[in-house]
């Protein structure tokens, strides 16, 4: 009797007739295997067609990111015995196409991030024999801001991009405010026009899920404050 | 290479003006909370009542009220409704309606507040 029953998302685009349904696959789960781990020990020894993004093994590429349970996570930093479960749901993110099994079409997420420039912008010409320097307090106003691995289990497992797929989204607005916090970006200008839109920062009415989904304990809803007082303050002074 | 069409909100203002309503209504709320049913002496009527809000000074704050509790509740009805309209007609048609809506409480709040004279009682 395996220990634990695998409920996974499947879904071939070359089989549309029959669409998406749940395929359980039994699974004696070891101490310490973490989804990912799971999810391979089912693809190489029970079924090879099972198709699902993965990369560093390690919480650093953001391949891995998936419904688990219901909720937005990384396969490969969650540890399948610390859900306390011996059914275990795996569903591709949810909002975003399906493109087979787990895989889905992160495009909507890349789109909305071009849209906030998420680059460093400095107008001043860089000193020919120096970086740009940042004093330590400086940095620290961007951690909690840079960890973001774009991995998008924030952004779709938010109500308002459910609603509205053109949504900047709560990854958009977290790497935004990254920018606008960093001492040596000059174009907050740049980075806040795409915020200030129909489906930009207004559309956040502040349900925290996003802030409840990060693998990396980060506050996308925190950035978004702050770039609310941010555009507020620009409006009216 | 442009990825998306920019569609200006001015959303701005309109959720910092929610954000103020929001506190005026908590603290007239609390005033009009207390004063009914705490500060009131005799049994809470028309009696109780009229010599108060015939001051000019208890119009205005009923007019603020009434305004503001409008605009934010109606606002903030239109915020939700946002979310799932896409349709242009539609969307034209509901934001009429919540409009047509505000409209005809002020005006009957207002008519009721601005000429009341418990003289007449
Ligand atoms: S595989 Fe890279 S984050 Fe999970």
């Amino acid at each position: 009797m395996a220990t634990h029953a695998f409920k996974i998302n499947r879904y071939n685009p070359d089989d549309e007739r029959r669409g998406h349904y749940m395929q359980e696959y039994p699974l004696d789960v070891q101490k310490g295997w973490t989804i990912l781990d799971c999810l391979n020990e089912i693809k190489w020894k029970q079924d090879g067609s099972l198709t699902f993004r993965r990369s560093c093994r390690s919480g650093i590429c953001g391949s891995c990111a998936m419904t688990v349970n219901g909720v937005n996570m990384l396969a490969c930093e969650t540890q399948a015995l610390t859900l306390k479960s011996s059914t275990i749901v795996v569903e591709p993110l949810r909002g975003y196409p399906v493109i087979k099994d787990l895989v889905v079409d992160l495009e909507p997420l890349v789109e909305s991030l071009y849209a906030v420039k998420p680059y460093l912008i400095t107008k001043t010409p860089l000193p020919t024999d120096q970086e740009r320097f940042q004093s330590p307090e400086e940095r620290a106003k961007i951690d909690g801001l840079y960890e973001c691995i774009l991995c998008g289990a924030c952004t779709s497992s938010c109500p308002s991009f459910w609603a509205d797929k053109k949504y900047i989204g709560p990854h958009g607005f977290l790497k935004a405010y990254r920018f606008v916090a960093d001492s040596r970006d000059e174009g907050t200008r740049e980075h806040l026009e795409a915020l200030d839109d129909k489906h930009g920062l207004w559309r956040c009415h502040t349900i925290f899920n996003c802030v409840e989904a990060c693998p990396k304990d980060l506050n996308p809803t925190k950035a978004i404050s702050e770039l609310k007082k941010e555009l507020v303050r620009e409006k009216i002074g | 290479m442009k990825y998306r069409e920019h569609v200006r909100s001015g959303g701005a203002i309109l959720w910092f003006f929610q954000r103020v309503t929001g506190i005026y209504l908590a603290v007239v709320l609390f005033l009009h909370v207390w004063i009914l049913h705490y500060a009131l002496k005799e049994e809470l009527g028309f009696a109780a009542v009229k010599d108060r809000i015939a001051t000019p000074m208890w119009k205005t704050i009923d007019i603020s009220f009434l305004v503001i509790a409008l605009f934010h509740g109606l606002y903030g009805l239109w915020i939700v409704l946002d979310d799932y309209i896409h349709k242009g007609w539609l969307r034209v048609f509901i934001f009429g309606a919540i409009a047509v809506i505000a409209l005809i409480f002020v005006t009957l709040g207002i008519l009721t507040i601005l000429p009341f004279n418990p003289g007449g009682y």
